[in-house]
């Protein structure tokens, strides 16, 4: 986002906008993190934090697009400058959809706390996981604002990763479930936050698509990684 | 310039072409010739006088783009000209390089500055940082620079730092660059310098805060780790003095008591070695100690315990192999804690390593003279998180398996100072699920193989 336009004003206002969308991915990372960490520590507080930073990522979404649709209005863009901003509005779908999976996790953690079943799930098993998409939507962020569609790739293919280690994890929870029936419900719970892990990674993987339309003008959604990495080659 | 310097010239011209001419029409025929070879005089002169002002402007054109061009080979008026544009020029050359050498050496000390170092403008975006920033940040060099910082470093803790500009105090945050293996904690501190720009420090605090963890965590377990057998103690005490049992419940419980007794007096005299270990200066290095001697104690040693392990557990043994060791084998330092340092390893590997399991024992000289010593189990293994925590006191890995074992606890610690105090290194390798690999590398000057005179060498 360093190219300059002849409008400094514009430049700007794309700044502005930029500055908050990497707000919201901020508030965003710090809320998984969170989450993740409630699945650790089984800890209220942390999930209280976690619910309410919810209504700050939305309300942040709303205002993004507001900007946005006054960026398009007074600016009129074209070419990349357009491309730009309809990614950011995009992203910024994607981000709150992914506070919503961080939501989520904390909600069915608290349920487990509630039953007290914490001892007899493999709930440590999802740390991998969760880590990895943690880690991968902190990376899709990073590779936006460098705007580098080679980083940008590397997500791609570390989704994958995700997708394996969500196969996995739900194999071994059929083992759990029947070993010991009891654990059935907890293991749905936990079953919930494994499929949110994995919505998770979805979603930097989406962020990533974004990045190379930016960049390469080509629309990348559903296209297999071998056609994507010939075009930003 | 140019076009007048040339308007200038033509007029000469003519104001002598025609002056010439008035002369040689007024003048009589005999002075013609004298007239005339003066006049084309002029002209050559003239034309001399051109060549120069042409050489004189393409130099000066060059120079825009190579200031240490040479001037052209000219004389007298025109060598007055050049140096009046060439000294000004030298200076100006003179001070830019001496500013250049400035920053750069200003830009070398602050990369070399331990902490990371990262110039904002007025807009907080990047304009420099050092090395350092960059690992701490993991922020990318060249790229990056003019990126707005606050999109890279997103935490909204950080935003608001920056935002509510009371910059007296630091900031603590997780790097973005951190990752469970290897976290990473920073102290960011923004100052505010010109009107409106600032710079930010960071500096690596995660070694201090696991300290601060460490300590907190070592006084919690240490009081756990005796308040345990205590509990246990102190309950059959009060047992015995309300009902008088019977002789086989007597007994039964006065084995249990021993047994909690005796934890808490391993658990002590661990931390006897310990703070010895810490305190004590380091060991005499002129005494040298069979390293088959030791193994073979060891082995011995290892078996039994093996034994008693299994014994109530009607399970197998565990498959103990140890290596043919030189007879001339010798290292440096304390017979005893060297002792102490393989026991500790290789009684680990008893320990974690389920009844049946294999347990190798190598010993190898490398050619440059470092000696190898390594245990290889064939237990669960330890996952890459926990590697590097091993070493701290009571750090366990799981706390539910720790009365199980019957470990204090204290064993890798002590290994750690042993180790230190020998100069001696050690590194573990593990496969979650395939066992794990502890190797300890002595150096060569504390290690021998023939037998020399012990009077001759002198381990540094």
């Amino acid at each position: 986002m360093n190219d300059k336009h002849l409008s400094s004003q514009f430049d700007s206002d794309l700044n502005e906008v930029c500055s908050r969308l990497m707000e919201m991915g901020g508030l965003v990372e710090a809320q998984l993190q969170r989450a993740v960490g409630a699945l650790e520590k089984y800890s209220l507080d942390i999930i209280r934090e976690v619910i309410k930073v919810e209504e700050k990522v939305d309300a942040l979404e709303v205002e993004i697009d507001h900007e946005l649709t006054a960026v398009i209005a007074r600016r009129q863009p074209a070419a990349r400058d357009l491309r730009l901003l309809l990614a950011i509005s995009k992203i910024t779908t994607n981000l709150e959809r992914t506070g919503d999976e961080a939501h989520k996790i904390a909600k069915r953690v608290r349920s487990i706390m509630e039953r007290g079943e914490t001892r007899n799930i493999p709930i440590s098993d999802l740390r991998v996981a969760s880590d990895l998409a943690v880690n991968l939507i902190q990376r899709a962020l990073d590779a936006f604002v460098r705007l580098d569609v080679v980083a940008a790739i590397d997500v791609f293919k570390e989704d994958d990763l995700i997708d394996r280690e969500f196969k996995g994890f739900t194999r071994k929870l059929i083992t759990y479930m029947m070993e010991d029936p009891r654990t059935i419900s907890s293991s749905l719970d936990l079953l919930s936050i494994a499929k949110a892990v994995e919505r998770i990674g979805d979603h930097a993987k989406n962020i990533a698509e974004f990045i190379i339309y930016v960049v390469k003008g080509t629309d990348v959604r559903h296209s297999s990684l071998a056609h994507i990495e010939s075009i930003v080659e | 310039m140019s076009a007048f310097f040339l308007i200038l010239r033509l007029g000469a011209l003519l104001f002598w072409l025609g002056a010439g001419v008035l002369i040689v029409s007024s003048l009589s025929e005999s002075a013609f010739g004298v007239w005339f070879g003066a006049s084309l005089g002029v002209v050559c002169w003239f034309l001399m006088d051109c060549r120069a002002i042409a050489q004189t402007l393409r130099w000066l054109y060059w120079l825009q783009e190579n200031p240490q061009l040479a001037p052209p080979p000219l004389r007298g008026f025109w060598l007055e000209i050049i140096s009046s544009v060439q000294r000004p020029l030298r200076q100006q050359i003179r001070r830019g390089q001496e500013v250049e050498n400035n920053l750069k050496n200003l830009q070398s000390a602050l990369q070399a500055s331990p902490n990371g170092v990262i110039v904002l403008d007025e807009k907080n975006c990047i304009e420099w940082f050092n090395q350092t920033a960059s690992h701490h940040l993991g922020l990318k060099p060249v790229r990056d620079i003019l990126q707005p910082i606050h999109h890279l470093l997103r935490s909204p803790l950080f935003s608001d730092y920056l935002d509510n500009r009371d910059f007296d105090k630091p900031l603590e945050l997780e790097s973005p660059a951190s990752t469970p293996a290897h976290p990473l904690k920073l102290s960011i501190w923004l100052h505010a310098y010109a009107s409106n720009r600032r710079l930010m420090l960071t500096q690596d605090i995660t070694s201090q805060q696991q300290t601060e963890i460490m300590r907190r965590d070592f006084v919690a377990n240490v009081s756990h780790e005796i308040r345990t057998p205590l509990t246990v103690l102190i309950g059959f005490i009060e047992t015995l003095q309300t009902l008088p049992p019977d002789e086989t419940q007597q007994k039964y419980y006065l084995t249990m008591m021993e047994r909690q007794a005796k934890r808490m007096q391993h658990l002590v005299s661990d931390l006897i070695t310990l703070s010895h270990l810490e305190n004590s200066p380091p060991p005499d290095f002129q005494e040298w100690t069979s390293v088959r001697d030791l193994l073979n104690q060891c082995e011995t040693d290892a078996y039994a315990l093996s034994q008693t392990l299994t014994q109530n557990m009607d399970a197998p043994p565990h498959q103990i192999i140890f290596p043919a060791v030189p007879e001339h084998a010798r290292l440096a330092g304390s017979e005893k804690e060297l002792f102490s340092l393989f026991t500790n390893l290789v009684f680990n590997a008893v320990r974690y390593t389920p009844p049946g399991g294999r347990i190798e024992i190598s010993w190898t000289s490398l050619p440059e003279g470092d000696a190898i010593f390594s245990v290889k189990d064939s237990g669960p293994g330890i996952t890459a998180e926990h590697i590097p925590r091993l070493t701290e006191r009571f750090y366990r890995i799981d706390r539910s398996r720790s009365h199980e074992t019957g470990g204090t606890g204290l064993g890798l610690s002590i290994v750690k100072h042993i180790l230190i105090r020998h100069n001696a290194a050690l590194s573990i390798e593990s496969i979650p699920g395939h066992g794990a690999r502890f190797t300890v590398q002595f150096p060569a000057s504390h290690y021998r193989t023939a037998s020399q005179d012990e009077a001759t060498v002198t381990p540094v």
